[in-house]
């Protein structure tokens, strides 16, 4: 009798369990994914910076799209080391899954971000390489193949017959050194000629200066390749005061009005556009898939657009020249 | 036992109350879990259902407020079409001087200002003579030298479009110097006098970030978006436009570009299970929501968990109730059962307490029944019994061995041939007073003094045909002659002394008979110093009497059974009366009687 008894109480229950399991099965997919939160720290946050505030946007799309918590800061100034650990260090106080950091120039970084990782948390660097002892999960801009755009972009306007300048800002600065090897990986390949590289320190007069003196020097040069936007605004006032504007090929990165002003004059050739928005989308993902412990490529890169005057007002290309809608 | 095999496979518990628990238990599971189910995917149908109309509701409402920026500009377009002065400063033919010119784009340039001044939203108001004339809203308009006017896809749509307004797909508008707006241009040609001839095209331009507020601003759950894309499919509006461009997401656009208005249809891939609702603009533009099915019922989670506490507690509690019900309904069975189970050890004064009305009830009245009319049967046959073993043992004691009889009437003749008449009186009467005691049927009970003088008489009969062989001695306490005794109750031990203790005993035996009282019960006893008894010839004296009728009824050789007196003292006075022997090879045996004192 005790025995039938616990049976008959045992058998319902286990029926029951049975049911609930099956319920839980059919319906299981509707239960939400835990919360997961993401700190990202840009190298700034000021408005008025395109670039990150496409990075940001991509940023929010993917945490919008993956319903995950997600805070974004930086220092409102570019460029300032101080400020910008300090919020690293704030942001990993606050005990997120995955902080996404895309860091200044600066040495202290490397213990920073070790000590990041050691807590716990996930880390993904953006934009900047970084030299780690152990190589954090890096999603950026492919500096070095955008400089082979440029480098092919040449040689296709110069149908061959090239003869380059390289104007850079820093010969140590990470992105800039990356797009000149890509520049002359690519000039290699057609074994042309090209001049050295002018560093021109950050300076738009400075790659003025040079420009108009190495033209006036060398007439034969046909083509300057400037990898940043100082060195493509000093180069083109160059061009255009010795009216060589659509003579010399002037190949420039990335993007603004002034940019986009000597692009529809003519006297910019073609600009290399990254895409920063896909890049703030890539680098959430990215933490998300660490965070779930998925696999994912230790390094994401993000290709670059070259845009010319005949495709920049395209749909696709609109929105990487003009990132925001102004009111 | 047999009945509850054959139920075994069915429900496999000994019990009423588990077998009912159980099947309650199975009922109540499989209903509720069928209603908490059917419940539960109705709750969930009808929340989609509700979701998926509030959602089309937005995306008419976006259209709406969409449709009504159009008409404004349409409507501005229609001012700028019937403004006289916008009419002739484009016309052909016209005799406007270079000095003129100023006062004319001065006052249209007014009008715009003046339209613009009243619509925020609207960036720009233009007008592109076909002779080369341009107003704006500005005071001075400045182009930007390299934006080719016919390189323009809205200028050129409206070209081809003749006179019919022509709304663009949100764009950069480089049309003014050092300005780069995201537009959406609504342009149209503008028409001589006669209605034929172009004469200019005149554009409005809307802020994009009109539209873009509008649509980024609608929620559609936590992932849910909506996107505009135009009649080839082009994307007007969508949040992830670069990530679209850069093959990072695809979007249903071909399916969008077939639904027709109003349709919704759900897409299940990896980016997970999601309805769109398309919704057609008049002006050609589709506005399309994308809702997550996990976001429509943000709370399915809690719908869910809410059912399963409900079912669960539900469950406990009848599971609870099935248990206490069933053992409710079985415990007068369980009753019934043990009042059974007291009756089947023999106690048939057991009667079950009826407290139902129901079909047990009625069972417990009909076994209360059953029971009494087994117990008044069984007395109706222990009485019958009784009276049958009486009336045998009446029978019985009214025969006297006929050997008996033919012997002493041979001793009769035998002392008559030798003229001893006195002792054949004596004996006559002796043999008379005899068989007229033992006639005397009736009674069954006597007082002592009847039954001693018949013994005595008996005695007198074997002494005087034993002669010297025998000797008897009869002492009876006189205070006890007035008791009752059986009948003819010595007669059978005396007859056995006599036959099988001392008529083979070679010298001269003797029989006493006493009768005393001793506390408070009469005892007999018949006692002979005969033979006496081994303890096989004592047992075989015990056994039962014959049963076979014949048997009964004739006298056996060895006389009357022991055990039939012994039986019939007990049915007449109880168990604890009787008779017991008491013997000794060679020396004698002793019976004692023992009755109780019956007036």
């Amino acid at each position: 009798m005790r025995l039938h008894r616990m049976t008959f109480i045992l058998v319902p229950l286990l029926v029951a369990l049975l049911v609930f399991g099956v319920l839980n099965y059919k319906l299981g997919d509707v239960s939400p994914p835990k919360a997961r939160s993401i700190a990202f720290v840009l190298k700034t946050s000021n408005a008025r910076s395109d670039f990150w505030q496409a990075v940001s946007a991509g940023a929010q799309a993917a945490a919008k799209e993956s319903e995950a918590g997600l805070t974004v800061e930086g220092p409102l100034q570019d460029m300032d080391a101080d400020a910008q650990i300090r919020m690293i260090q704030e942001a990993a106080d606050r005990k997120p899954d995955a902080l996404i950091v895309a860091p200044v120039h600066d040495p202290r970084f490397n213990d920073i971000l070790h000590d990041i990782r050691a807590r716990g948390i996930k880390l993904v660097v953006v934009d900047t390489p970084l030299a780690l002892d152990a190589p954090p999960y890096y999603v950026a801009n492919n500096h070095m193949e955008a400089g082979r755009q440029a480098g092919r972009t040449a040689v296709e306007a110069t149908k061959g017959k090239l003869s380059a300048a390289i104007i850079s800002d820093f010969p140590n600065s990470g992105v800039q050194s990356e797009r000149e090897r890509g520049v002359k990986d690519a000039l290699d390949a057609h074994a042309d000629e090209y001049d050295e590289t002018f560093y021109a320190g950050n300076s738009e007069d400075n790659a003025y200066a040079y420009t108009r003196s190495l033209l006036l020097r060398s007439p034969g040069i046909n083509t300057i390749i400037a990898l940043s936007e100082p060195a493509v605004l000093g180069a083109a006032k160059a061009l255009k005061e010795l009216d060589l504007a659509g003579k010399v090929k002037l190949i420039g990165f990335d993007s603004s009005v002034y940019e986009i002003k000597l692009l529809e004059e003519g006297v910019l050739h073609a600009t290399i556009v990254q895409k920063p928005f896909n890049m703030g989308y890539l680098s959430v993902k990215t933490a998300l898939a660490l965070v779930d412990g998925k696999r994912t490529d230790q390094t994401t890169y993000i290709d670059s657009v070259v845009v010319t005057k005949s495709n920049m007002y395209t749909p696709e290309n609109q929105k990487l020249l003009f990132p925001f809608i102004q009111k | 036992m047999k009945h509850r095999k054959s139920f075994a496979p069915l429900l496999p518990f000994k019990s009423i109350q588990s077998s009912i628990s159980f099947a309650f238990s199975c009922l109540i599971l499989v209903s509720i879990t069928i209603t908490s189910l059917a419940s539960y995917q109705l709750a969930v149908y009808s929340a989609e259902r509700n979701s998926e109309g509030y959602i089309e509701e937005i995306m008419k409402q976006v259209n709406t407020n969409i449709q009504s920026y159009v008409d404004n500009m349409e409507n501005i377009s229609l001012l700028a079409m019937t403004s006289k002065d916008v009419n002739y400063y484009i016309s052909s033919n016209n005799f406007i001087s270079n000095e003129d010119r100023r006062a004319y784009e001065k006052r249209i340039s007014d009008l715009f200002q003046a339209i613009l001044y009243t619509r925020k939203d609207i960036a720009s108001l233009m007008v592109f003579g076909y002779n080369g004339r341009v107003v704006s809203d500005r005071r001075i308009t400045s182009l930007n030298p390299y934006a080719v006017l016919t390189d323009q896809a809205w200028y050129r749509n409206a070209k081809t479009a003749g006179g019919k307004s022509v709304l663009s797909a949100p764009h950069v508008q480089n049309m003014i110097q050092n300005e780069y707006r995201w537009v959406v241009s609504l342009s149209r040609e503008l028409k001589n006098s006669d209605g034929i001839t172009g004469e200019g095209i005149f554009l409005v331009d809307l802020n994009l970030s009109v539209i873009t507020d509008l649509c980024s601003q609608i929620n559609l759950g936590k992932k849910g978006y909506m996107f505009i894309v135009d009649n080839d499919g082009n994307i007007v509006y969508h949040p992830k436009q670069q990530l679209i461009y850069s093959n990072l997401r695809t979007e249903q656009i071909d399916r969008v570009k077939e639904a027709a208005s109003g349709t919704v249809f759900s897409v299940n891939d990896k980016e997970g299970k999601r309805s769109y609702t398309v919704q057609d603009t008049n002006f050609g533009w589709k506005i399309v929501g994308v809702a997550y099915a996990n976001d429509l019922i943000s709370n399915k989670g809690d719908i869910r968990q809410t059912f399963l506490l409900y079912a669960s507690a539900g469950l406990i509690v009848s599971l609870l109730l099935s248990i206490a019900i069933s053992h409710r309904l079985s415990r007068p069975i369980r009753t019934l059962q043990r009042d059974m189970k007291a009756v089947e050890r023999g106690n048939f004064d057991t009667q079950t307490t009826v407290r139902e009305q129901n079909e047990i009830g009625q069972l417990g009245h009909t076994f209360n029944m059953m029971v009494g009319q087994i117990k008044r049967l069984m007395q109706e046959i222990i009485h019958t019994q009784e009276n049958k073993r009486k009336s045998e043992l009446q029978l019985l004691q009214s025969q006297i061995n006929p050997h008996f009889l033919y012997n002493t009437l041979d001793s009769i003749v035998w002392m008559a041939e030798q003229k001893q008449h006195e002792q054949v009186v004596l004996m006559t009467s002796a043999l008379a007073k005899l068989f007229r005691a033992s006639i005397a049927k009736d009674t069954e009970l006597v007082s002592i003094r009847v039954d001693a003088e018949h013994i005595t008489n008996y005695l007198l009969i074997q002494k005087m045909r034993y002669e010297s062989q025998l000797e008897y001695q009869i002492d009876f306490d006189r205070a006890i002659f007035p008791y009752k005794t059986l009948k003819i109750l010595l007669q059978p031990f005396v007859e056995n002394a006599i036959y099988h203790g001392l008529r083979n005993k070679p010298d001269k035996g003797t029989v006493t008979v006493r009768g005393y009282e001793s506390n408070g019960n009469i005892v007999f006893e018949v006692e002979d110093d005969g033979l006496g008894m081994t303890e096989e010839q004592l047992e075989r004296i015990w056994k039962p009497a014959p049963v076979a009728a014949d048997e009964v009824l004739t006298i056996s050789p060895k006389g009357i059974g022991i055990h039939n007196v012994d039986e019939r003292i007990k049915l007449y006075f109880g168990n604890e009366y009787g008779v017991r022997i008491h013997s000794e090879l060679d020396v004698g045996t002793c019976v004692t009687i023992t009755i109780p004192k019956v007036k």
